[in-house]
């Protein structure tokens, strides 16, 4: 078991770009998600190409056509072997980096440090409103130590007026911190969606976790979330990391048996690790609502949380709100203590599967 | 060793640099440190970029004279390794060189036109259609894909579209030439040349409005071809030098420097002018001042001085008077603009070159 902080980006000798997605991480690997394949390695057809340093490199996209994506990560299995990870605690597998395939970390705490010390007269338009947004951040309470940058931002491939600023926030009180901060923040600058805007996005976006929802659904849950905005007029993503410390889980101290898709409704007793990835959902008073094989579940044994790999997915309830999930059951045996159920959304193998179609946790109280 | 000038190196220590000509000693590579970080060595008197998560300095060698040269001297202690030292060049000649194995990545910008034209024009933002239809404009000119490149911002992948230019490198003179005649008559909806406006917004800039006369140096711009705009975005064409058409190999050579020099000929031959470093063959010299020798040759480090005078025409010059002498072959004089130390002393101000009549 080893920590890592989730997305985080990572270069391989292959020539891969890769975010980290996970805190925590099986010994002498580092779970990731490709995000750019060079395109003379794996031809991508159905996924976008970019340009980039000196590379037609494939974007890699979990939201791809599905046919196009399983026959991707086919040639992907048989061509770099070495980047899945088949994992015997999970019965299931990841993208992985062996760590003696990496090339380059982009330590995105670093980088928003040395940002920092650029004089604004010698920023652009763009680096001026990350480092604006930055200041507002810490009006928080939350140091600029704790804040890191990401993607092209810190790459430096950015393009303003198109590129997001994503933003890490290292620490899961900080996360709260900030989000919080901003449910009452005021900045010329910086704007949220209104429930107008989020209909549209609602509409011009159906993907398979939305449809779930409907509009006016889709709209309560998103309307209250604070990780995504618009900072001068460019979106901004707030993803917030864990310590060392601070990780929910330890790779290793447990073991999950896959049992099948199920619906399940439960009360939250606890969001506080609803905005990492993973993160989860404490709940009680689980009820199985839809599950083929309810013979095979130990009716003694509780469903205790919801846990998310899907970024849609994040701060979608608070505590004391009722939530339905629907993703893979798994009967989780901890090394110490009791086993228990869990619903999992958002496992890389969801994503070519019918579980993509299944698959998404919504807020009864936002219906 | 030949290795393609305006290619890029990024350095382990995380420098990016430009490779600074065509030919180099065998185990560097002769480079112009283009963005430096600013963890070992710093001036505010240069730019700062945020570049790959680092804050550097944009080394401007037409920065303010003082601060420059305390920052050369500063690099120098901070990254020794990359400051040569030439023992066939007398004088204190400044040179910097990445040896082979401080190179982190080498970017060619050969490769990264192939991979950018092999893409599905759709997956390409503005910026990258235009390189995209431009370079497909430039190959009606009779040159294969293969004689192009791109470089800079866009093969590194940090351009910013509407502000950055787009940067060509055309490899080999004969092709270069060949693609300027090709531009003299070429006709496309999205190609324009400079006006007369910018380029005196570019005469204004560095020293050249202390060279030229404003009209004379218009005149020269305005037959220029490899510079203009497509689509609105500057284009600059670089040439670089094949290894067969090297006119002088590493080592080949001894310069002694005999003081700065300023002089007048008439151009027998600019195809060299193409390249940098690059050269006009002259004939009859005229020492205006300096000692009194006959040159036969106006050599640059600088691509201000490309392309800027044509057969038959008359160039004064002044820069750094050298007496070359091949292993094999007569001695002879040249006069040598541009070399980096030139920049953090006096020289600046006096080297020049320009067509006279």
């Amino acid at each position: 078991m080893a920590h890592f902080y989730e997305s985080t980006l990572v270069d391989t000798v292959d020539g891969f770009q890769c975010k980290t997605y996970a805190n925590e991480h099986p010994e002498g690997y580092v779970i990731v998600k490709p995000k750019y394949i060079p395109a003379d390695a794996i031809k991508g057809d159905g996924l976008k190409y970019r340009f980039l340093f000196e590379k037609c490199l494939v974007r890699f996209n979990l939201f791809a056509r599905k046919a196009e994506l399983q026959k991707y990560v086919d040639q992907f299995r048989k061509k770099f072997p070495d980047y899945i990870y088949d994992s015997p605690m999970h019965k299931n597998w990841f993208f992985v980096v062996p760590k003696n395939k990496i090339k380059t970390v982009h330590d995105g705490r670093n980088g928003l440090r040395e940002l920092l010390k650029v004089p604004l007269r010698d920023c652009d338009l763009y680096l001026v409103l990350v480092q604006e947004l930055v200041g507002l951040l810490m009006k928080s309470g939350v140091s600029s130590e704790n804040l890191g940058i990401m993607h092209s931002t810190l790459l430096g491939n950015y393009t303003y007026g198109k590129s997001d600023i994503d933003i890490i926030i290292y620490g899961k009180d900080n996360g709260w911190k900030i989000l919080d901060y901003l449910k009452t923040a005021h900045h010329e600058k910086l704007k949220w969606k209104t429930a107008e805007e989020w209909a549209i996005y609602y509409k011009e976006h159906q993907t398979s976790e939305s449809r779930h929802f409907t509009e006016q659904e889709y709209v309560n849950h998103m309307i209250r979330k604070r990780y995504e905005g618009t900072f001068g007029g460019t979106v901004f993503t707030l993803f917030t990391v864990e310590e060392p410390h601070e990780t929910w889980f330890k790779w290793g101290e447990e073991t999950y048996e896959p049992m099948g898709v199920a619906t399940v409704k439960a009360r939250v007793t606890n969001h506080d690790n609803s905005h990492v990835r993973p993160g989860f959902y404490e709940v009680s008073d689980a009820e199985l609502l839809d599950y083929d094989e309810r013979s095979a579940l130990d009716k003694t044994i509780p469903i205790k949380r919801f846990v998310t790999y899907s970024i849609p997915f994040v701060q979608q309830a608070i505590t004391g709100e009722h939530i339905k999930a629907c993703g893979l059951l798994e009967r989780v045996t901890p090394k110490n203590g009791k086993p228990y159920y869990r619903i999992v959304v958002g496992y890389f193998d969801a994503y070519i599967s019918d579980r993509r179609e299944k698959e998404y946790i919504k807020a009864l109280e936002l219906g | 060793m030949h290795f393609y000038e305006s290619s890029i190196i990024t350095t382990k220590d995380g420098l990016h640099c430009q490779v600074y000509a065509n030919e180099h000693p065998t185990h560097s590579i002769l480079v112009k440190p283009k963005y430096i970080p600013t963890d070992k060595v710093e001036s505010s008197a240069l730019q700062y970029r945020f570049i790959g998560g680092k804050k550097m300095n944009r080394l401007d060698m037409w920065a303010e004279k003082n601060a420059l040269k305390i920052y050369v001297e500063q690099f120098k202690k901070a990254y020794p390794h990359y400051v040569m030292q030439s023992n066939m060049h007398s004088g204190s000649r400044l040179f910097f060189s990445v040896p082979i194995e401080h190179i982190e990545r080498v970017y060619f910008p050969r490769t990264g036109l192939k991979e950018l034209m092999s893409m599905p024009v759709d997956a390409l933002d503005v910026h990258l259609r235009n390189v995209h239809e431009f370079v497909m404009l430039l190959t009606k000119s009779g040159l294969r894909m293969k004689d192009f490149g791109v470089t800079y911002s866009t093969l590194m992948g940090h351009y910013m579209s509407n502000i950055s230019d787009i940067n060509i490198v055309v490899y080999g003179k004969e092709n270069f030439w060949k693609l300027m005649e090709f531009l003299e008559n070429a006709e496309h909806s999205m190609l324009r040349w400079k006006t007369r406006e910018e380029w005196l917004e570019f005469y204004g800039r560095r020293n050249r409005h202390k060279i030229w006369d404003k009209e004379k140096f218009l005149k020269i711009m305005e037959r220029k071809r490899s510079e203009g705009f497509f689509g609105n975005t500057l284009f600059v064409i670089f040439a670089a030098e094949k290894e067969e058409e090297r006119t002088c190999q590493w080592g080949s050579e001894r310069y002694s420097d005999e003081g700065i020099a300023k002089v007048t000929g008439i151009v027998s031959d600019e195809f060299n002018s193409a390249v940098r470093p690059g050269f006009y063959t002259i004939e009859k010299s005229v020492v205006l001042s300096g000692k009194n020798v006959p040159v036969s040759q106006v050599f640059f480090h600088s691509r201000d001085y490309c392309m800027l005078a044509r057969r038959g025409e008359k160039i004064e010059a002044c820069g750094t008077l050298e007496r070359v002498e091949p292993k094999q072959g007569e001695p002879y004089y040249r006069i040598v603009i541009g070399y980096l130390d030139s920049y953090i002393t006096e020289r600046r101000e006096q080297e020049q070159m320009k067509v006279i009549s």
